[in-house]
């Protein structure tokens, strides 16, 4: 495998689909349809509280992100789903093979092409994504960690949709599993921590023990309310089930959606001048929705978070979920998803070398 | 430039229940074209897949260039050109574009691709197609640009796969030059084809293939001469005279038509014999040939 070599087929494959596609159109709808969705996730933020002015972009930066997620996993498939197979039902692949390009060139080129395509949907993006920076409170780190993220999981699912076009001899058979791959990782992750959840539950017994004066002193209870409450707990114990979601979090690890909003960094904790404005204005009774806290890579992230986290024993108040605390699982789902397309492209290269041995049933030479 | 050729021994290759090849043995001298021939399903395009490095045998003993295709592919790849009976092209791609990606798959550098590339058009004719999309091209010009293909990286040994099927009258006769030329200037050429007549003017060894087997391996000029009687076409002057010098001899014959009278004859000798005789005669003959050729013969008789 060389340098060259991979040039030469990656360069090759984008001058086929750049003149054999109506790409102008595609890239275009691709830009109006995320464009139009920005423009009302801006408004209906307006909606909810035109007050907090600096955290709007927060919003509005991640409905676009998971969009814009959700839009690529159905395009990526069809950039690398036909390409092996597509080439052969042509007659191109043996004539490539033929040359002194490796296996591993062409494997590689393929994907590069897929990918680099896939990346060219995301760069149409920058432009909205910038827009979102305009509007406010998304950190510069956020945008290169998230675009990173997304150009991996893409490159997974245009590995994954390119062995399979390698691996079936007819293009229809392999474009329907590519998609089905793609829906095996997002709505097959879900379902399978739905059904591995049921399967976890347990009962436990738990004693709730009454707080002391200094806890609710430190939760923010008001003074002349302690007593009361102090007074009316007696400690119990009680009999509950529960599901540990702590055991099968992994399953829903590798979809992509989570991956991505758990790799997003946390939103940098409010500054002291900034919380004093909103102590200030709630002491004038002015309550405005705070934009951080309907994050909405934040809120997917934190809550998958918490369920890799074990109940914390005793049973005691439930703590405040604020995800610092908790492990992050997007390293774990995003290494499988790296790994599962590494060992994807392996497979491709290796299906790819020639001279064959074994044809599968149905596939010509040449 | 003087290659190894191509040495085939015993080769099999059965693709599940099918035994495509059954044992072929094969010689392709460098500076020699070599024609591979025998009927439909006879297993020449699943020899000449292993040959290019796209299958491994089952058993049997391959050298393409000197080198073993299964184990230095890369060594083989860099001398052998093939030329698939079904071929793709890239159908956006212009002729000299294609080209020149054919050269850099092969390693050659960009300058010398482009060099190529545009001798190559020039040689195969599609010099004023050099710029258009291939699927403008004619279906004989494609033919010619798949041919063409084979042939950037200037290859010791070239594999063709029914390369004159669609083809033109004057492109076959172009084809028939083009390769005779490159056998003169040491190419070892194999190539198959249900084209007997023009085999029979531009090879000069024939590998006759029949169910998977070599059935025979002849020069061409040491064809057996069959045992069985070929037809053979006389015309004279005065037809009625020669039909009945024909009559007179007893031999084997038809009704006369324009184009003369046709027999049956077994053997050169025997047509030498009945000329002779004829010319005896005082019969006016103006030809006498004998009809779909001696490669054509070998064929009916070898695989029956």
């Amino acid at each position: 495998m060389t340098r060259q070599g991979i040039a030469t087929v990656a360069q090759q494959e984008f001058r086929i689909r750049i003149r054999a596609g109506r790409w102008r159109w595609l890239l275009a709808a691709w830009f109006a349809v995320l464009l139009l969705v920005t423009v009302l996730l801006k408004l209906s933020v307006d909606q909810v509280d035109a007050g907090d002015a600096t955290n709007k972009g927060v919003v509005v930066y991640g409905g676009l992100t998971l969009l814009v997620l959700g839009l690529a996993l159905l395009v990526v498939p069809t950039l690398a789903a036909q390409s092996v197979n597509g080439d052969r039902e042509r007659g191109t692949l043996a004539t490539l093979q033929v040359t002194r390009l490796s296996a591993g060139d062409i494997a590689v080129g393929k994907l590069a092409a897929a990918w680099g395509t896939s990346l060219v949907f995301l760069a149409l993006t920058l432009p909205l994504v910038a827009y979102c920076m305009v509007l406010g409170g998304v950190p510069f780190g956020r945008v290169v960690v998230v675009s990173l993220v997304l150009a991996l999981l893409l490159g997974t699912v245009a590995s994954l949709a390119l062995c399979l076009s390698a691996l079936l001899a007819r293009t229809t058979t392999s474009g329907v599993l590519a998609y089905l791959t793609v829906f095996a990782l997002t709505l097959g992750t879900l379902i399978s921590f739905g059904l591995g959840t049921a399967l976890t539950q347990e009962s436990y017994t738990a004693t709730s023990s009454c707080p002391t004066a200094a806890e609710l002193e430190q939760q923010g209870v008001p003074a002349q309310d302690r007593p009361s409450i102090l007074a009316g707990c007696t400690s119990s114990t009680f009999t509950a089930t529960r599901s540990r979601t702590d055991r099968v979090w992994w399953l829903l690890a590798p979809n992509p959606f989570v991956v991505l909003a758990d790799a997003a960094p946390q939103l940098p904790t409010e500054t002291v001048a900034q919380a004093r404005a909103r102590t200030a204005q709630e002491a004038r009774g002015i309550h405005r929705t705070n934009l951080r806290d309907a994050d909405p890579l934040g809120v997917l992230g934190r809550s998958v978070r918490g369920l890799r986290t074990p109940p914390s024993e005793g049973g005691g108040l439930v703590s405040v979920v604020t995800g610092s605390s908790h492990r992050p699982v997007w390293p774990w789902g995003l290494g499988f998803d790296v790994v599962l397309g590494g060992a994807a492209l392996w497979l491709t290269a290796r299906r790819l070398r020639t001279p064959t041995r074994d044809l599968p049933r149905g596939q010509r030479v040449a | 430039m003087t290659g190894q050729g191509v040495v085939v021994q015993g080769v099999q290759r059965r693709f599940g229940e099918v035994e495509a090849v059954r044992g072929i043995d094969l010689t392709a001298h460098s500076g020699e074209v070599t024609a591979l021939v025998g009927p439909n399903g006879a297993g020449k395009t699943t020899l000449l897949l292993v040959l290019a490095t796209l299958l491994v045998p089952d058993a049997g003993e391959v050298r393409v260039a000197g080198f073993d295709p299964v184990t230095q592919a890369d060594e083989v790849r860099a001398r052998m050109g093939w030329a698939p009976d079904v071929f793709g092209l890239y159908d956006n791609l212009t002729c000299r574009e294609y080209l020149a990606f054919c050269g850099a798959a092969m390693k050659l550098p960009k300058p010398r691709a482009k060099e190529r590339a545009a001798e190559l058009l020039i040689q195969a004719r599609l010099a004023d197609q050099a710029d258009v999309p291939v699927h403008t091209l004619s279906r004989g010009q494609k033919q010619r640009l798949g041919l063409t293909r084979a042939l950037v990286h200037q290859p010791e040994v070239l594999l063709l796969d029914e390369p004159a099927s669609g083809l033109d009258p004057r492109s076959r006769v172009e084809l028939r030059t083009l390769l005779r030329r490159l056998a003169d200037d040491g190419t070892a050429v194999v190539v198959s084809s249900h084209l007997l007549g023009d085999l029979e003017e531009l090879a000069d060894r024939v590998v006759f293939v029949d169910r998977g087997q070599t059935v025979g391996e002849h020069r061409l000029d040491q064809l057996p001469t069959g045992s069985e009687p070929r037809p053979w076409r006389l015309r004279a002057l005065d037809t009625d005279a020669l039909l009945a010098a024909l009559t007179r001899r007893g031999c084997d014959h038809d009704a006369p038509s324009l184009a003369g009278i046709e027999v049956r004859l077994t053997g050169d000798d025997a047509a030498a014999a009945l000329l002779a005789g004829l010319v005896r005669d005082g019969v006016p003959v103006v030809s006498c040939q004998p009809l779909g050729g001696q490669l054509e013969a070998a064929y009916l008789e070898l695989t029956r």
